[in-house]
């Protein structure tokens, strides 16, 4: 049996054991509300988050994404010796005042650091780490900051992820460590971070902010053992952790990729990352959970709301196929996993209708067979079309056709079978996006010099200006046709319309138009109230009003109670019990009884004396009429009764006995000096006319 | 057959007069009553009822019956109607009172039936068709109609109401024709005027629109407005301007209401009255009203107005004027600065920021500009050049370019990647290119038509408007640069969107690149561009694309291609894309399994040949395509092939150039060698196969051919038939001609087996057996063409749908219907 009753004490509720002394009446009188939720945001990219959210004395960490646009800064890691790179100049100030030669390198008009690429890590200042009891990971490439978080920091919580997720988040990590530890850089370049020379460098290095939070790439160790801390969940699949309730929903962006639900009883935070309502290859968007949530924190919205993903398809194809057509060969920079899926099957009809059916696709990537065949096994994970295959003697993704016939060869590297089987033209699927690193610093090299050649950038994550800066003067031919499924300002506004949510969290570029476009004002969220907008290091305390507490009742206090129907379908019973709350869970329990006191002779006893007990006064109930009642006090021989009207009831004043009695809609008192026993009496006719309990 | 006809009549009357039988469908009662009408038009003054009494009496059990079903009893008064269409048949009605009996409902044997509209609908027809002389008129006054008519006009069924309508306009116009005073049928015709009870007709029926058009309930206003405007455009003077004059009042106090709903009512009935007279006299107000109608363009409905007055042919200048600056004012609004803003209309302003109706407001403006535009209107208040402006600065923001300071930000953000919106104005734009006057604006034109072909967001439908858009503005008139644009600025992207995900992109890219090397035809750097740019190699990959209508539009522009190579001698120097076009374009005629492409290959051929610049080129090709094009599934193709050799033929024997080389000067001589020629390129073999087609249309124009070569053949006498002696043997219309050669042999024989003449005196191989070569006039003679080309003329349904088969099948239906319920028995 469970009751539910109004929360009244100010102080929050913590681990440690309490006990009170239930008192009914004062609790049904209580109406004080406080913000009690803060979330603490470690990262302002808006696609890849880390916020932490502190809710019932659970601390919850939504995301860990890596913001690699960092190594933007960097040289590339050729794979092979670039005679072009090795013999960079470096960089000495105009003025001779500053030599940074070894760390720093003159390319295509820039300056670049010659080292091995940092990434911009999660803020972690703003809160201690080892605090942390859950993160939810929602989908592969928002955990890329994994191990910079459990390692090393004290952590000793839980990492709650689906089973794609880990597994191809997992292959991204490993691709990303064999891509720093092929090219091995024999020192760090540190130098340039100082501030006093930072600030005279060129742009855009002069303007790179938290340059001394950058760190290099983990390591295969690190990744190996953040990644033991995953448990496994799958959709819809309720985990308690403490007093909250996670639930992952899929979220239709990626294979495995979820939006949460985390939950008490009476509170609901929803927490959408990265989410697509279009139909790619991923289990759709689940989106009904997310109703009737207190407050939704909203991260990985489109990067690019401008551009349409069916027609950067159509643009991508279009350009791969005059490419094709004019003898050149296509580079498409991406992850190796994700949208390269899509690509691939788009890829697959279209060649034969555009009659290229003979050119030769290369993916070359480490995880690269990896990839391709974790797609195929997910078969849960996939949407329905998808789903419905594996019952059909043939895979969920063409790609296996693709392999089969030939058209599609995967290599882990450049290196070894790939160079002797490689045929031009053809198409090349490498990474990494931001081509710094990766075999596609090699294919940059190659083919940078031919205007039959096209690159055509498909991911969203990277300026591609900046992303070709070393490679210039380039004479391939560039087409950025960023792929980004995530939603867009119009489809989040209907969502949003749809699940009604009281609030909404989001990231602060989300409350304005983009910069290059300050008319778009279709490009913003525009919401009633205003959604409450955070960047890095913001501490938010969220808008709660925590009205409500379950508390459970053991089955012998229950058996005790007495109830009394009060009106149809309802009835009342006072209780007396000890409140025990701990973990945010509340029991009621049985008073213990007075244990016989022991004959000792110790002289202090404080702790663990249970507390006095008082047989609690019936409860009233019921008003007092006033025509009744004059009747009632003349009966009993009080007749000079003067009445007087007052905003809350009536004023009595018994004139002979120099008695006020104030009747009120909610209390009656009897002002009565030194007679007792008028008291008493008149107390009685009033009690007549109430209910007791 | 009418006689046939007539003979199974009364069987029919019993079957449709009978209750226990279920009625036949619509349709067939339809076409029963077609063949009296036809019947009765080709009567020749033979009265039908006396003749056939069964009429009578089928009419009569049908209104008496106590269960005749709505659909027999449509029909019946229908037909009365029908049959009571002169005097003399009236008469023959009148005599017994049937007529009366027919059309007064209460009368009927069940009296619900009126309930049905069908009924309802059937009544006003049978007066309708009755309508045709005085007596008619007459009888409908005499006995109450006209009321129940008026009352008809605002029946519950859309039909019955507009029937009513027609029924009273003729009416109407039946009292002020010709027939009423001198008709040939008037008995008693000398009276000058009308007739009391006439007049009072038509003053009932008047009073009856005024009354509408006063009433508070909204369906009756509609109906009254529908029958004005019936009236004012199907009738004729005095009773126009009469009933002018007494709506007039209530119009106007209709059109200051301004009432959304009537707004297209009332412009139909203006516009109706722009047609007549009234419009030259002050005193009608019809200018004034429409000019209320459009009020000071601060009302909601008056852009709706000033659209509909816009579209008005008969316009009043002046009007014209106002109404297009009113329905001009959205978009102006929209794609205004705000320091050239005029004075801000609140309404507007209201709209506009609304998603659905500032889509329709500017859909409005926009349309209605390009139907301006269509008639080249002179703008005066506003110049073309700002309102050109106005639509490519529409068409950025529809793209999702901004302008620096806006109006309407609410506005600019329902636009951006409007699909409507986008359509309607590069049809605005493309329409706009009758003005010279901005010539000058061609820059940021093309700048906006090549944004749109570039963008990967347009649509495929709004592309193809935009092809249309570019085409007409580079077709309006030769610029400078247009060679420079089109090489360097439209060819890069038209090369991308052949290569688009779409097929209907590529589809219309391909139809648009046609339709330029067509329109720029005669243009040699146009030419040489296409070949130098790569565009001509692109086209021919695209032959092999993956969708059929895309390669068949892709023929097509190969087909344009070199025939526009061919007119500027370019194919001298690359006749490479002949040869390639045509090893590709032989490939898909006999390979391909869609229809579309083939048919586009026989249609490159023949557009090929009508040039004749390519005749000796294609000469080798030629009997591959009629053999191919002959034998193909497709009608179509069959069909194309036939016109193509139609073309061969009367490029050959006309004026055929290499004829006139290689053969002698005898007219005779060069048709033969025509002949001889024909026979090498299988010309013979596709006429005949496609004789005995079994498609009705191919048959149709093979036989038009040969007719026609039959027709030259005789004309000509010393015709070598030995040159021209063609194989019956082995294929399927050889058969059929030998069948037909055998079949002339015997009755030949059994003719002269008595007439006593046993040898022949022909001298001619005429023994009764099968013969192996024939001559082509031998041929021609055997088949007996003109037979079969009257039978071919015929629709291949016409048995099935003679009035005499469908009498039968009436009586069959019966009688199954009859075997039926004894074998539920």
């Amino acid at each position: 049996m469970r009751v539910c009753s109004e929360l009244n004490d100010t102080h929050g509720p913590t681990a440690e054991e309490k006990t009170s002394v239930p008192n009914v009446s004062r609790v049904v009188a209580s109406q004080k509300t406080r913000k009690h939720m803060k979330l603490y945001c470690l990262s302002g990219h808006p696609t890849l988050p880390c916020n932490v959210l502190k809710f019932k004395s659970t601390t919850i960490m939504l995301d860990c994404g890596l913001d690699t646009t960092a190594a933007l800064y960097f040289l590339p890691l050729p794979l092979v010796h670039s005679p072009r790179l090795s013999k960079l100049p470096g960089w000495v100030s105009k003025d001779g005042a500053v030599n940074l030669e070894k760390e720093l390198k003159e390319c295509s008009g820039r300056v670049f650091v010659d080292s091995q690429p940092e990434f911009c890590l999660p803020e972690k200042e703003l809160l201690d780490l080892s605090t942390i009891d859950v993160i939810l990971i929602s989908n592969y490439h928002c955990m890329m900051a994994l191990p910079y978080i459990t390692e090393h920091t004290g952590f000793t919580g839980t990492v709650y992820a689906t089973e794609p997720t880990l597994q191809i988040g997992r292959l991204l990590m490993e691709e990303l460590v064999t891509f720093m530890e092929r090219v091995p850089k024999a020192q760090a370049a540190t130098c340039w971070k100082n501030k006093e020379i930072q600030r005279l460098l060129p742009g855009p290095l002069k303007d790179a902010v938290d340059v001394w939070s950058w760190r290099k790439c983990y390591s295969v160790q690190e990744v190996n053992s953040a990644l033991s801390k995953v448990q496994l969940v799958g959709y819809s699949q309720k985990e308690l952790f403490g007093a909250v309730q996670v639930t992952p929903l899929s979220s239709g962006y990626s294979l495995g990729s979820s939006n949460w639900i985390i939950q008490s009883h009476y509170e609901k935070v929803s927490y959408v990352s990265g989410s697509s309502l279009l139909t790619t290859h991923p289990q759709p968007m689940e989106q009904s959970s997310l109703k009737n949530s207190d407050v939704l924190i909203l991260t990985g919205l489109t990067q690019i709301p401008t551009a349409n993903p069916d027609g950067m398809l159509g643009e991508f194809c279009s350009n791969l196929a005059m490419t094709i057509r004019a003898g050149g060969n296509v580079l498409v920079p991406c992850y190796s996993s994700g949208v390269i899926y899509d690509l691939l099957e788009c890829l697959y009809q279209f060649m034969d209708s555009a009659n290229l059916g003979s050119t030769p696709f290369y993916f070359i990537s480490p995880v690269a067979n990896s990839s391709l065949e974790f797609s195929q096994i997910f078969a849960e994970w996939l949407c329905q079309n998808k789903q419905s295959k594996v019952y059909l003697p043939e895979p969920p993704f063409p790609h296996a056709e693709l392999i089969q016939t030939n058209k599609l060869k995967h290599y882990p590297s450049i290196h070894g079978d790939f160079s002797s089987e490689f045929r031009q033209p053809c198409v090349v699927f490498t990474g990494h996006p931001s081509l710094r690193f990766g075999d596609v610093v090699h294919f940059m090299e190659l083919w940078g010099k031919s205007s039959l050649n096209t690159i055509i950038f498909t991911e969203p994550d990277f300026s591609y200006l900046d992303a070709l800066a070393p490679y210039q003067p380039l004479a391939m031919k560039c087409v950025y046709c960023p792929i980004d499924t995530r939603l867009n300002f119009h489809q989040v506004s209907k969502l949003l319309k749809d699940i009604q949510p009281l609030h909404v969290v989001c990231p602060e570029p989300y409350t304005q138009p983009p910069p290059a476009q300050p008319h778009r004002s279709d490009l913003m969220l525009e919401l009633q109230p205003p959604p409450m907008a955070y960047r890095r290091c913001s501490v938010l305390g969220l808008p709660f009003r925590r009205r409500y507490e379950r508390i459970h009742l053991l089955p012998e206090l229950a058996r005790s109670l007495v109830p009394s129907e009060i009106k149809a379908g309802v009835s009342v019973a006072t209780v007396s019990a000890v409140l025990q709350s701990k973990d945010n869970k509340h029991v009621l329990q049985p008073v213990p009884k007075p244990a016989p006191v022991p004959p000792s002779k110790k002289r202090k006893r404080v702790t663990e004396e249970p507390p006095e007990v008082l047989n609690p006064k019936p409860l009233l109930s019921g008003a007092v009429p006033l025509e009744p009642f004059l009747a009632m006090l003349h009966k009993n021989g009080i007749t000079e009764v003067k009445v007087e009207e007052t905003a809350d009831g009536h004023i009595l004043h018994l004139q002979t006995e120099d008695v006020l009695i104030q009747l009120e809609e909610d209390a009656t008192h009897i002002i009565c000096d030194n007679n007792e026993p008028l008291r008493t009496a008149l107390r009685d006719l009033v009690l007549r006319f109430l209910q007791k309990l | 057959m009418d006689s046939d006809c007539l003979s199974l009549l009364p069987a029919v009357c019993l079957v449709l007069a009978d209750p226990k039988q279920s009625p036949p469908d619509d349709t067939s009662l339809e076409k029963l009553l077609d063949w009296f009408k036809e019947l009765h038009s080709q009567s020749d003054g033979q009265v039908l009822l006396q003749h056939q009494p069964c009429l009578l009496e089928f009419i009569s059990s049908v209104c008496m019956s106590k269960t005749t079903d709505p659909a027999i009893l449509s029909f019946t008064l229908k037909l009365t109607g029908l049959l009571a269409a002169t005097t003399q048949e009236l008469h023959l009605f009148d005599e017994g009172g049937l007529l009366v009996y027919v059309f007064e409902r209460e009368a009927w044997g069940v009296c619900d039936l009126w309930e049905d509209a069908s009924v309802r609908s059937g009544w006003l027809q049978g007066l309708l068709n009755m309508l045709k002389h005085q007596q008619a008129l007459g009888f409908m006054c005499g006995n109450g109609l006209i009321k129940v008519i008026l009352q008809l006009q605002n029946d519950r069924s859309l039909f019955v109401a507009c029937l009513a309508n027609q029924l009273l306009v003729h009416i109407l116009n039946f009292l002020t024709s010709s027939n009423m005073t001198n008709g040939s049928d008037v008995v008693g015709s000398s009276e000058s005027s009308l007739r009391p009870d006439w007049v009072a007709a038509s003053s009932e029926i008047m009073n009856a629109v005024v009354e509408a058009l006063s009433s508070e309930d909204h369906p009756q206003v509609l109906q009254g407005l529908r029958l004005l405007s019936l009236v004012l455009s199907k009738c004729g003077e005095p009773i126009i301007s009469t009933l002018w004059k007494d709506v007039l009042v209530p119009l106007e106090v209709l059109v200051n209401r301004g009432s959304e709903s009537l707004i297209q009512t009332l412009i139909t009935v203006l516009e109706a009255a722009l047609g007549t007279p009234l419009l030259s006299q002050s005193e009608y107000k019809v200018e004034e009203l429409l000019e209320a109608m459009l009020g000071d363009g601060n009302r909601k409905e008056c852009f709706h107005c000033a659209a509909l007055i816009v579209k008005l042919e008969k316009c009043p200048e002046v009007l014209k004027r106002k109404a297009t600056d009113i329905i001009l004012l959205p978009l102006q609004c929209v794609s205004t600065q705000p320091q050239a803003e005029k004075e801000i209309n609140v309404v507007l302003k209201e709209q506009l920021s609304q998603k659905a109706s500032c889509i329709s407001l500017l859909m409005q403006s926009l349309s209605s500009l390009a139907q301006l535009a269509h008639t080249k209107y002179l703008f005066e208040d506003i110049s073309i050049h700002s309102i050109t402006s106005s639509v490519l600065l529409l068409l950025r923001m529809c793209s999702g370019h901004c302008p620096t300071s806006l109006l309407h930000s609410n506005a600019f953000t329902h636009l951006i990647g409007c699909c409507k919106v986008q359509r309607c104005g590069l049809d605005t734009l493309g329409a706009l290119s009758v003005y010279e006057e901005i010539l000058d604006l061609r820059k940021d034109i093309f700048g906006v038509l090549l944004d749109y072909l570039q963008s990967p967001d347009s649509h495929a439908t709004v592309l193809k408007k935009t092809f249309q858009a570019v085409k007409r503005w580079i077709v309006c008139s030769p610029f400078p640069d247009l060679l420079q644009f089109i090489s360097h600025d439209l060819f890069p992207v038209l090369e991308k969107r052949m290569c688009d995900l779409r097929w209907e992109v590529r589809d219309s890219t391909l139809e648009f690149i046609t339709q330029l090397t067509t329109a720029l035809n005669g243009n040699s750097g146009f030419t040489e561009a296409l070949h130098i740019s790569g565009m001509v190699s692109v086209l021919l990959s695209s032959l092999a694309d993956a969708e059929g209508y895309v390669r068949a539009s892709a023929v097509a522009a190969v087909g344009e291609a070199v025939t526009a190579s061919s007119h500027q001698m370019v194919l001298v120097s690359n006749s490479k894309l002949l040869d390639e076009a045509l090893v590709q374009m032989m490939a898909i005629l006999s390979q391909d399994t869609e229809g579309f492409p083939r048919r586009a290959v026989v249609q490159a051929f023949t557009s090929w040949l009508k040039g004749s610049h390519l005749i000796t080129a294609l000469e080798l090709s030629l009997s591959s395509v009629l053999s191919l094009g002959g034998s193909d599934f497709d009608w179509e193709v069959k069909m194309h092939t036939l016109e193509l050799a139609e073309v061969l033929m009367e490029k050959t024997l006309t004026c055929c150039p290499y004829a006139v080389q290689n053969f002698g000067s005898s007219e005779e001589t060069r048709f033969t060698q025509a002949l001889i020629k024909f026979k090498n390129f299988g010309l013979f073999d596709l006429l005949f196969n496609s004789l005995f087609d079994c498609d009705r249309p191919v048959c149709e124009k093979a036989c038009a051919l040969l007719v026609k070569l039959r027709t030259l053949t005789a004309e000509t006498a010393d015709l070598d038939n030995s040159l021209l002696v063609l194989n019956v043997c082995g294929n399927r219309w050889g058969d059929e001609v030998q069948r037909r050669y055998l079949n002339k042999q015997q009755a030949k024989a059994s003719v002269s087996v008595t007439n006593g003449v046993t040898g022949s005196d022909e001298g001619t191989d005429c023994g009764l057996h099968s013969t192996k070569d024939i001559s082509l006039p031998k041929i021609l003679q055997i088949l007996d063409l003109d037979d079969m080309q009257r039978m071919l003329t015929l629709s291949s349904d016409h048995v099935v749908n003679s009035p005499r088969s469908l009498m039968e099948d009436i009586l069959s239906a019966a009688q199954h219907s009859e075997e039926n319920i004894v074998d539920c028995y």
